[in-house]
């Protein structure tokens, strides 16, 4: 399976560096900083001429402030910056470049809904229509937006790995920002969804993925009740959902966490075997980090 | 300033945040009075809607779907079409997505009109895993027997598309260029409430056309800017040509979209003009068209609401009728009884 994941990897390449969401289209920072993540983790010199490529494109698409788009089509900053410097810190010496793309990460800060919301919170927070702490700030996917679960979590991914050049009260702060966002929308029973735990008194459910990109960005706190709640809650969930987005992310999680992960890897093969994970770039990529870096050290923070 | 100009956006923001009580989802607001310019103006002297009885998704509906776009004379010969279901969540228990029969029932019914190329596109809101959602609702499956593609809208290519009307303040949406380069887009939604919009139909099922890779999950942007408006705004600047095939056969009251109660209807819906088509959904439903906000905009100017401006054919509104919940902050638009 890793060679058939490798080799679609390989083809899919666009031919100014960068990859697709799925073959055909243009290139994506997402799919992009994946790919070549994945591709990196192969440790083979027939593909760093890919990898370079790769790393190129996403060079040349960093932004005056220091973000990425979501794509070249797109003109505004994205979510996506987070991946991108996740890229770039793996694969080493682009500091400057590092930095500045902190330094935007750390501008970023999701929309509050104001004291209206803070005040209902705080005195009567049955009244909330979506039962959460309306104060904390995380990360929005688009400037200006509301604070929403997965991209905080691959922000906060990225701020702890870039926290050797990070050693000020700023980025601590953001950091512990965003850890209390987090810990603040976990689902009633662990685990996570995009970011709503009730809603008009209803208990919505965690999703899987979701659950495990936000216990990776947890993962310094693995020992935490509340992580411990969410990997059982993933483990609950995997029962159910065999699709290779969500059993790669479970798999580097599981490495993170120091679990037992065969089985998922089993099931990992099945299901390509079934859908191809519809040639989904993203989910290529990961299972070949889920496969073959098994210490899961891209993520690791 | 990126997807708004300074001035919508300071117009937009205040609204919404002196509006909002909603984290992440503002009530609805209450702007200045609408505005378009003319070249959105498309609103016909009368519309068509059918309405048509199919009791179950047991039985087959190639059949009653072609009956009813015969009762359009939809030609779709040699021409690429998008069918656009609703498929933002799954949920084993629940009734949140357009019934794979229904689709596999379009895309036949397509096939034997002779469309060159039938794609099955969406972008969902709330989650990312598309193969989950695909092979957990059944319509992996269904794409796989009638050897159509599938497109996630939410990470196609993309392209601005100018807004000409102005109730939301974004000059232009990322439209994916799936949509764009299709002849015909049949938006497929479930009949449902909404507990943010009061009913979700054909309208706001085109949400699910809006990229989440540029906008997020939810597409929360557009939230902020007012669920209504944004769904008037989505409809008015969408440049192809639209159908709706609405799955009634069991709907979705009370707390809808997600986490509603499934409700029998046993019918399906269909209409050229997508305006006409949820009012008529909305009356089978019991709720008021005009009360509903984004259809009262709509109605002014993308098509029409009104009874007398509505030729009903198939069933009867009356015979189908049923009293749909809705969530307290909606009872105002209950018919009465």
């Amino acid at each position: 399976m890793v060679e058939k994941l490798i080799d679609f990897l390989l083809k899919s390449q666009n031919t100014d560096g960068g990859w697709g969401a799925v073959p055909g289209k243009r290139s994506q920072t997402e799919a992009t900083a994946l790919a070549i993540l994945g591709l990196n983790s192969v440790n083979d010199k027939v593909l760093a001429q890919p990898i370079e490529k790769g790393l190129h494109w996403l060079i040349e698409q960093q932004r005056e402030d220091g973000s990425w788009p979501v794509t070249t089509q797109v003109t505004e900053s994205s979510w996506s910056s987070a991946l991108a410097i996740v890229a770039l810190t793996v694969l080493g010496g682009q500091v400057p470049r590092l930095q500045r793309g902190a330094g935007w990460l750390l501008e970023q800060k999701g929309r509050t809904p104001g004291w209206r919301e803070s005040v209902r919170y705080r005195w009567a927070p049955q009244t909330m229509v979506n039962f959460l702490n309306p104060d904390l700030q995380g990360w929005p996917w688009v400037p200006s937006s509301f604070s929403w679960v997965e991209p905080t979590a691959h922000a906060l991914i990225a701020l702890k790995k870039l926290r050797p050049y990070l050693d000020d009260n700023r980025a601590r702060e953001r950091i512990r920002q965003g850890e209390l966002l987090l810990y603040d929308r976990m689902c009633d029973n662990g685990g996570w969804n995009y970011g709503n735990k009730r809603v008009l008194g209803e208990v919505i459910p965690p999703y899987p993925d979701t659950t495990a990109v936000t216990l990776i960005a947890l993962q310094d706190r693995h020992t935490e009740p509340a992580n411990q709640r969410s990997l059982q809650a993933l483990v609950r969930m995997l029962e159910q959902t065999h699709s290779g987005l969500t059993l790669s992310w479970a798999i580097i999680c599981s490495s993170l966490y120091s679990q037992e992960s065969t089985v998922w890897r089993a099931l990992l093969t099945e299901s390509y075997g079934r859908t191809g994970f519809l040639d989904e770039a993203k989910s290529i990529s990961l299972a070949l980090l889920a496969l073959i870096d098994e210490r899961a050290s891209v993520f690791r923070v | 300033m990126s997807m708004l100009n300074r001035r919508a956006f300071l117009t937009t923001s205040l609204t919404a945040y002196l509006a909002s009580s909603v984290p992440g989802c503002p009530r609805p607001q209450n702007p200045e009075p609408p505005r378009w310019e003319h070249s959105a103006y498309r609103k016909p002297k009368q519309s068509r809607v059918a309405i048509l009885e199919a009791r179950d998704y047991e039985r087959p509906l190639k059949e009653t779907i072609h009956k009813g776009l015969d009762l359009f004379h939809l030609d779709v010969k040699g021409k690429t079409v998008v069918l656009k279901p609703n498929l933002v969540e799954y949920d084993p228990a629940g009734v949140i997505n357009t019934h794979p029969s229904v689709i596999a029932a379009t895309i036949d019914a397509l096939h034997s009109r002779g469309a060159s190329k039938i794609i099955v596109a969406e972008g969902p809101g709330h989650r990312r895993d598309n193969e989950y959602l695909l092979t957990a609702s059944g319509l992996y499956d269904i794409l796989k027997e009638y050897r159509v593609t599938y497109v996630d809208l939410d990470n196609d290519d993309a392209r601005p598309v100018k807004v000409n009307s102005s109730f939301t303040g974004f000059p232009w949406f990322y439209f994916p260029e799936t949509v764009l380069q299709a002849h015909l887009i049949i938006s497929m939604p479930k009949l449902k409430t909404h507990h943010w919009a009061g009913a979700t139909l054909a309208m706001k099922n085109f949400f699910g056309i809006i990229p989440s890779a540029i906008y997020g999950w939810p597409k929360n942007p557009l939230h902020w800017a007012g669920i209504s408006n944004s769904i008037v705004d989505i409809n008015s600047a969408l440049p192809i040509p639209q159908f709706a095939i609405v799955d009634g056969i069991v709907g979705m009251e009370g707390n809808g979209p997600i986490q509603g109660q499934a409700k029998h209807c046993g019918i399906l819906i269909l209409g050229a003009d997508l305006v006409a088509v949820d009012a008529t959904a909305s009356r089978l439903m019991t709720l008021e068209p005009q009360k509903i906000e984004y259809l009262a905009y709509a109605g002014q100017f993308l098509g029409n609401i009104r009874h007398s401006q509505i030729e009903q054919i198939g069933e009867r509104v009356e015979s189908y009728r049923k009293d749909f919940l809705v969530v307290p902050s909606f009872e105002h638009l209950k018919t009465p009884a």
